[in-house]
């Protein structure tokens, strides 16, 4: 089951990660609900193994690779998804998975019929250009190192509290964590849409089990609010840095939704 | 190899490289050495494994919960060194010092605790060669992005 789990973080990577690759808005769109879906089976999973007094982790065997169109980026997904239906448990759960991954392979044979869909990928070239604005070079830097830490940083915080979310009995933590991991999925996806547009789009790394096995909740929060200032500051820094209207109200508005990660972790301790 | 490369301010192609995909991240599974740099302040740590083999780094591997410029020069210095000898390890140090002068203390900061979690790896090697039953070597760096010490631990 561990190897099952590790093939679904994957493929929650590898559905993510194409949605934030693809342009198309509708293929975007629904390949990133699709990412959801994946994301709930390897919870579902990671719940499962514990209940049989099993346990999971985040290691992962992937590469993201630098595809140069659409149809290339879902013929690779294609055959991940079909590569990992026989590791599914004989269970009701892994019933429900491969239905679902029976429609999202439907949904991707429709694409694939359709050569109007295939455009170039961009979310590769490393050119570090937002097309439809004139950033300045140190603009680009700033916001590129900030992608990096950023996304990084929400990648990890989905799978830390993802890891004690499933361990925890108290219902109040159990929903704080739940809102935190929705918070950061959001977060990361636009981080991720943005590190595309870029070009600059690439798989946070890897966790190491030092980073999510937590032993210590109460200082684990501590450290986490202290975290959570200081990706406030780094919003604010941006902001300032970024003299793009539209950019710098994003920004901010990430920044407010920091403050009430802050005030969501409390409830914590 | 590195001589010409600049830090992430200037973001050259092969810096963007290894943020995009830094090298020799991740564990080993049967690792001759294991050292940690934890920064208390942080919470951040990088940790380092070496496989020697016949006095040559045939593998080496490293994680941090760090930010961007410690996972750079993770990835430069651990490129750096592998299938070389720890002699050359050594010099890769320096040179890697070299070249951070001219960053910020901050990242001389990133810097140190990557080297000193190379540092431990090897301490680990060489107590275990000692017969110490030793899972890991761990260095605490004194202070955080102002402090450039450290203080041993032990593991066992």
């Amino acid at each position: 089951m561990s190897k099952t789990y590790q093939k679904k973080h994957e493929l929650w990577l590898g559905i993510s990660f194409a949605s934030f690759a693809i342009s198309d808005e509708e293929i975007k769109s629904r390949l990133y609900e699709f990412s959801l879906i994946a994301f709930r089976h390897m919870k579902w999973l990671g719940t499962d193994i514990l209940a049989e007094g099993g346990e999971f982790n985040y290691d992962r065997d992937m590469m993201l690779y630098k595809h140069e169109d659409v149809f290339q980026i879902i013929n690779a997904l294609v055959d991940e998804i079909n590569a990992i239906q026989a590791l599914y448990p004989q269970t009701i759960l892994g019933e429900r998975i491969k239905t679902d991954d029976a429609y999202l392979l439907e949904y991707l044979s429709q694409v694939l019929k359709d050569e109007d869909k295939n455009s170039k990928i961009t979310a590769f070239n490393m050119q570090r250009k937002w097309e439809d604005k004139n950033l300045p070079q140190d603009q680009i830097d700033a916001l590129t190192m900030f992608l990096f830490e950023e996304s990084y940083k929400e990648y990890e915080l989905i799978l830390v509290y993802n890891y004690m979310q499933a361990r925890t009995q108290n219902v109040k933590h159990f929903d704080v964590f739940q809102d935190l991991i929705d918070e950061s999925h959001f977060h990361l996806k636009s981080f991720g849409n943005m590190m595309a547009k870029l070009g600059i789009l690439a798989l946070p790394r890897e966790l190491h089990a030092m980073t999510y096995v937590v032993k210590d909740l109460k200082q684990f929060v501590v450290d986490g609010i202290a975290e959570e200032e200081a990706a406030k500051v780094m919003c604010k820094e941006l902001s300032d840095a970024i003299k793009d209207e539209e950019l710098s109200k994003f920004f901010d508005f990430i920044n407010f939704q920091e403050s009430y990660h802050i005030e969501l972790m409390k409830k914590l301790l | 190899m590195y001589e010409d490369v600049e830090m992430p301010e200037g973001m050259n192609p092969e810096v963007l490289e290894h943020l995009m995909s830094p090298k020799n991240y991740g564990k080993l599974e049967n690792p001759s050495g294991v050292g940690v740099a934890l920064d208390e302040k942080t919470k951040e740590y990088v940790i380092f494994y070496i496989l020697l083999e016949q006095g040559l780094l045939k593998d080496v591997k490293f994680a941090t919960n760090g930010c961007q410029d410690t996972v750079v020069i993770g990835s430069m210095f651990s490129d750096m060194i592998i299938n070389n000898d720890l002699d050359y390890a050594s010099t890769a140090i320096t040179k890697m010092h070299t070249k951070l002068g001219q960053l910020s203390a901050q990242q001389q900061i990133c810097a140190d605790i990557v080297f000193s979690s190379f540092t431990a790896s090897i301490r680990n090697y060489e107590n275990k060669e000692s017969g110490a039953d030793e899972e890991l070597h761990l260095f605490k760096m004194k202070d955080s992005c102002e402090a450039t010490g450290q203080e041993e631990q032990t593991h066992e």
